[in-house]
Order: C-alpha cells, then structure tokens, then sequence
C-alpha cells in the first residue's frame, strides 16, 4: 500500500514569536523518496515531526493518504528514525525492533527480524545492547527498528548522521531498493546534498529559519545509483543545482547589512 | 494560583470537618483549634522556636560544612574516598536517637547535643551528592586542563566546584530539613529547652492541641527552609538541582578489604578519641568495653538475648512498614504518572511533603494510631513513602523525551509507555530511594519505640539510657548501626544488579 502526503498551509511558531516553519505547501508523492535539505536549525526536524504528528502545527492540515496523521499513528503505517537513535538501553538490539513490533501489533517473525539486522550490517550484534554499540550502530539499529514494522509512511531525521562512510554508502544502495519492492513513501531530512540527491526521487530545499521552500528538485537519475554515480556529470549537476539553492536560500535570508 | 491554592484550601476544610466529627476523641485538632492555641501560646512557642532553629542552623553548618570538606579530601586524594564513605555510611546508621543520651552526658547540659544530631543528621545527604556532582566533569575539560599542566586542585577549584553547585544545593536542600529534624531528636532525648521538649510535654499530657501545633509549626518551618534554598538555588543556578541517585560504589575484589579497613579506622578513631577527651568511662565505653560487653563478660548471654529480643520485636514492625512504604510510594507514583492531568499538580505537592520532618509528626501518629503495632508501621511506611514517591515520579518522568517521540509514533498508549518504558526507566531511582530509606527507616522506629511504644530495641535503648546501663546501650548502637549498614549494602547489591540492566551508565 502507498500513501500521499498533503501538507497544506502548515507553519509552527513556538511560544509568542519563534516562528520555525512558515506556511508550506507540500505534496509527497506516494512511494517516492523525498530529501528536505536545509541548513541547521532551519526547521526541516519539526516539519517532519509535524508530518509524524508528533506535533502539532500552529496552522494548516497535514493529510496522510487523505487522513490525519493521527489516524496513521493509530494503524501503525508509519515510523520515525530520528536523528538521535532512541533505543531503549536496557533492550538488545532485537528486543527494540521487537518493541517496535509489539507496539504496532505487528506479528514478530524472527526471519525478518534476522534480516533487517543484516541489512543495516549489524550481524552478530543482535543480542548487544546499545551501550555496547558505537554511535553510528545505534543509528542502525534505529533505522531497522523503523523498517520492521513495514510502514507506508518511513520519516528518517538525519538517521545517517554517525555512520561512517562505507556503511553509509552500503546503506545507500540496499535502503532504496527496499522502500522500491515495498512501495514505501519516504521523507528524509537531511543537511547533506550528496546524500539527498543519492537517495531521492526529489529534493526539496529548504530556507534558513522560518523554513520555507526555495527549490522543488526533481532527481531523474536511474536506479539502483551505485556509489560510482557520485563521480558522474549528472550527479554534479544536481548537486550543483541543489546547492546553489541552498546558498541562494541563506544569502536572501541574511540581512543586507550584512552582505 | 488559584489552582495551586484550591487544593491545600480544600484539604483544610476537609481536616476541619473531620476534626470537628470526631470530637471529644482526643486525636485530631481542627486548623481553627491550632491557629488559636498558636495565638495564645505565641510567645512558648516562639521561645521554644527560636532555640531548635538556632541548634539546627548551627548543625546545617557544621555538619555541611564536614561534608564539603571531606568530599573535597576525596576528590583531591582518591585513595581517601572508600574510607571516608564507608566511614560516612556508619556514622549515618547511627541510631540518632541512643547517641543523643550518649552525647548529653559527654558533652553535660547545653545545646550542643543537638546541634551535633542536627550535622550528623545532614552531612550524609550533602556528602554523597557532592562526591557525584564533583565527579560529573566531563573527562575533556579535566584533560584540557591537564593539557594547560594543572593539577587536582586547579581542577577541584575551576571545573569540579562549579560542576558540583547544583548537586551541593540539591543535598543542601534536603538538608534544611533534616537539620530541624536531628535537632528536634536531639531535643526529644532530654533537653532542657525547644520545640521537642515541648513535644514530649505535650504528648504526656495528652494535650492534642498543643500536640498538633507544634507539629504544624514544625512541618511549616522545615518547609520553609526547603523552599528557601530552593528559591536561591533558582536565582543562583540556571538549571534545576539535579535528583540525586549515586550508585553505590563497587565492591570490587578490595571490598572486603576496604570494610575491614575502613571499621579498623573507625574502631580506632572512637578508642582514641574517647581517652583523648578523657572521660569518665562509666558512661564513655570505648570499642575494647563493647567487645567485652557482648563477648567476654559473664552476662554476656544476657545482653545478647536481650538484643536479640529487642530486635526481633523492632523487625516485626520495621519490615513490613519499610516495604509498604515502598510499594506504596511506587504504586501511586505510577498512579499520578496515569493520570496526567493529577502529574503536573502533584509533583509540587509531593515535594512539598518530602520536607515534611515525618519524624516530628511521630506524636500524631501516636495520638491517631495509638501506642500499639499499627502506629508504628505507619510511621515507618510514612518514612519510607514520600522519599519513595518522589523519587519514582522523577524517575517515571525522566523517560528521555526522545524515546517518548518513538512510543508515540507507534501511538503507543499511557499504559503501554509506562509498562515498557516508564516503569524501567523508574527502576534506579526507585533502588537508590530504597538503598536511603533503609537508615530512615531505622530512624523511624527507633524513635516510635523510644518515644511511644515501649517495644523493641529503641525502647531497650531508652531502658538502659534512663537506668545508666551504659554497657548495654553502647552495645545496642554498634548492634543497630552495623545492621542497618549491613540493610544499606544488601539493597545496593541488589541495586547494582539492576543498575547493570536497566542504567549501565550509571556505574561508571
């Protein structure tokens, strides 16, 4: 099953007037991958975390294949990698996807279970708690817990963040050839060009805070993007385009004075 | 405001009927009888006020200003900090209540009996805190400064003392209390003047007006000086005073080693320092007279049996009161963590209450429960419950929000989140009130048995105070004081293995 994301007029302010995310329109496309792409603290965390409805916006409507996000919550058809891996240290590595599982009254497979942990290439580590985990395992465990419960809807908040490079490009080959066969739709968030534009059908590029959208991207590159395609005239080209973007956003955002 | 006031508002009221309905019973005194006996009374009261102020202010000085140094002692010299803690942990399972008539007769008429209850009853809960905020530095600025050539005191002075102020204010807030409350003990034991001397007056007579008052005073003025810290804390620091819940430290393959260190050291400084200050030994029984007492002398089976009698008794109402006070304190936590619209109020309420000198309000719970079993099972459970509930709200609440973010994506219940991850979370802080509760516990009964009931050991110890049997009463605190050392350790072996689980980065 696939799911669109309708995000019509959606802004948050905090308190009286930290104004986080100005009023954005935003569709995703059902079972393609988007990148939101921004410069730190810029809002593209709480955008998504409005998107999960784990927040609530000061205006506007967020509609998860036409229901709100609540609803999505309730079925169980999304999930969260956040930037911090939020693993429950008392639970090993499978006991937390188990967790996850449990929650969304999901049936337990230990099969799959296995083959979630081999694919974020955390075999042999099944039975590890997190405190026995470097920073960037923690990250994949968490990203395996978000994939096992099969969610229509995967949000990741810069889940690659301490991962170290090999593994992240591993990761970047065998992630989008899953969310392909399940038909999942993807948001990820991230302030890494070349890790959005690898990744995604899309990405959208996001202004310094209050966040809105300075350029909508579409990704044409084929699939699967084997790691060589960083070196490819294409691939510079988007990333070019995404990052002049990107700095375009901040130089506009700056005060004059200032430039 | 008004929500914050409507509650106490009602629960005044209520008090009021229920007083009223019930009187003639001697039990309960309505708030309109205390305010009056208050206004006749004022100048007694105030008089008496001012003494028990004055020796516990002079005992939350000295007896935090020991505890600042001895924690500095250790951080400077780490080979120092088994010893001094193990040395702290004794002299805090004290019996508070044997050592007053101990102290009175060393130190003869005067205040100072209570003002050094008052230093003992504080230094702990200062001590343990400091030695945890002066260790939470993190490694990079003590290298940095290693890195500059500086040594263990540039770091005590510029990074450790500054780490360490929220967690001195936490211990320095509990402390306010607890000063009241060793003074007021103090007084109980045979003072001539003070707010526990009139406890004692007043319970004898039955006079439950005056019995309430005093305990209303009490209570208020504790919670004053709990919020008054707490007030300069919030002004000095930027972030809250940290719940403290130091693990207890590892007995490694020296443990055993360093206990019998540690009670070589103790021995000695007690032998010592009784013929230092070269008192009459027919009331100052040095470490050689105990073993003697318990072991050598011809009625040494006597004062066993009569110990062990004692203690049996003691237990008997000591445990179950000791575990239902825990059971309680979590089970309502879990309670008020349920219902989140009751959370938000209750946490202000509860810490309130934890300042609260439970042990002043012994009279009460005689006055209500009489001078039987179930008085001082309630006193014990009492004791045990407020630090017990507050520590499990602050542990049930301290689930890291980001974890909360992943059961709520899973649209995981209020149930749901406390089972898997609330109650876990809950776990170290709801051992290491256990771990503290264990002398609290003891003092709770003790001071029951001495003041009301005439069973168990506190009672025993009052005999042989009152009849100068001062063999056997010295006999009867190292008996209680390694006892409830002994309480002390096995919940935090208990407590470690639990830590290993559920907070391992907790036993650094």
């Amino acid at each position: 099953m696939t799911v669109a994301v309708q995000c019509e007029g959606v802004a948050k302010t905090f308190g009286a007037s930290v104004e986080a995310v100005s009023p954005i329109d935003l569709h995703l496309v059902a079972g393609q991958t988007t990148a939101l792409v921004g410069p730190s603290g810029c809002g593209k965390s709480t955008l998504l975390r409005m998107i999960a409805g784990l927040e609530v916006p000061s205006a506007g409507t967020v509609l998860i294949g036409g229901a709100p996000p609540s609803q999505t919550l309730r079925d169980a058809d999304l999930a969260v990698a956040f930037q911090d891996p939020s693993l429950l240290p008392w639970r090993s590595v499978r006991r937390n996807i188990e967790l996850a599982l449990d929650l969304a009254r999901r049936p337990k497979r230990a099969e799959e279970i296995e083959q979630l942990i081999r694919l974020v290439g955390l075999e042999g580590f099944a039975d590890a708690r997190p405190a026995e985990l470097s920073g960037g395992m923690r990250q994949r465990a968490a990203i395996a817990r978000a994939l096992s419960t099969q969610p229509a809807l995967l949000l990741l908040d810069e889940p690659f963040g301490a991962v170290d490079e090999l593994t992240r490009q591993q990761l970047a080959q065998d992630l989008p050839a899953l969310w392909e066969a399940r038909g999942t739709t993807t948001l990820l968030v991230t302030h890494s060009v070349s890790e959005a534009v690898m990744l995604s059908d899309r990405v959208i590029v996001l202004s310094p805070r209050p966040a809105r959208i300075v350029a909508d991207v579409t990704i044409d590159l084929p699939r699967p993007r084997r790691p060589e395609m960083a070196r490819d005239p294409d691939f510079g080209q988007f990333t070019e385009h995404v990052f002049a973007a990107l700095s375009k956003g901040v130089a506009d955002t700056l005060p004059k004075a200032a430039q | 405001m008004t929500r914050y006031a409507l509650g106490p508002i009602a629960a005044l009221v209520l008090w009021e009927l229920i007083a009223r309905g019930l009187a003639g019973s001697f039990v309960l005194a309505p708030p309109s009888a205390i305010a009056v006996y208050l206004v006749e009374n004022f100048g007694l009261i105030a008089r008496a006020l001012g003494v028990t102020l004055g020796n516990a202010a002079a005992g939350f000085v000295i007896g935090n200003c020991a505890a600042i140094a001895l924690a500095a002692c250790a951080i400077v010299w780490p080979r120092s900090d088994a010893a001094i803690r193990g040395a702290a942990l004794l002299v805090f399972c004290l019996p508070l209540v044997a050592t007053g008539p101990i102290l009175r007769v060393v130190f003869g008429p005067g205040p100072w009996p209570q003002i050094v209850l008052a230093a003992l009853a504080v230094y702990y809960t200062t001590l343990i805190p400091l030695l945890v905020g002066l260790r939470a530095v993190p490694s990079d600025w003590l290298d940095l400064l290693r890195s500059y050539g500086r040594g263990r005191f540039s770091a005590l002075l510029h990074v450790r003392a500054m780490a360490a102020l929220p967690y001195l204010v936490a211990g320095l807030q509990i402390a306010a209390p607890a000063a009241f409350l060793g003074a007021m003990v103090g007084e109980f034991t045979g003072a001539e003047r003070g707010m526990g001397v009139l406890t004692i007056r007043a319970m004898r007579g039955m006079n439950v007006e005056m019995t309430w008052t005093l305990a209303a005073v009490a209570t208020a003025v504790a919670m004053l000086g709990y919020w008054g810290i707490g007030a300069i804390a919030a002004r000095m620091l930027q972030e809250d005073p940290p719940v403290i819940l130091a693990a207890p430290a590892a007995l490694k393959g020296g443990g055993l080693g360093t206990a019998a260190m540690v009670a070589f050291l103790v021995v000695l400084v007690w032998d010592v320092g009784l013929r230092l200050l070269d008192l009459n030994t027919f009331f100052a029984k040095g470490p050689l007279d105990v073993f003697d007492a318990l072991a050598l002398a011809p009625d040494a089976r006597d004062t066993w049996s009569i110990l062990l009698r004692a203690l049996g008794e003691t237990a008997v109402f000591l445990v179950p009161g000791y575990f239902a006070g825990l059971v309680l304190g979590a089970l309502i936590a879990m309670l008020i963590v349920l219902v989140p619209s009751v959370a938000g109020t209750a946490m202000p309420i509860a810490i309130a209450l934890r300042s609260v000198p439970i042990i002043t309000t012994a009279p009460l719970v005689v006055l209500l429960m009489g001078r039987g079993a179930a008085g001082t099972m309630v006193l014990v459970a009492i004791m045990v419950f407020f630090p017990t509930l507050i520590a499990c709200l602050h542990g049930l609440r301290q689930a890291p929000s980001r974890v909360m973010d992943v059961m709520n994506s899973y649209a995981a219940g209020p149930l749901q989140q406390l089972m898997r991850v609330r109650i876990p979370a809950m776990l170290p802080a709801f051992f290491a009130a256990a771990r503290m509760n264990v002398p609290a516990s003891v003092l709770a009964v003790t001071v029951v048995e001495w003041l009301a009931t005439g069973n168990g050991i506190g009672s025993t110890m009052a005999l042989s105070a009152s009849v100068s049997d001062y063999d056997l009463l010295w006999s009867a605190v190292v008996i209680v004081s390694l006892l409830c050392v002994v309480g002390y350790g096995v919940v935090g072996l208990v407590e470690r293995r639990v830590l290993r689980v559920y907070a391992p980065e907790q036993l650094a």
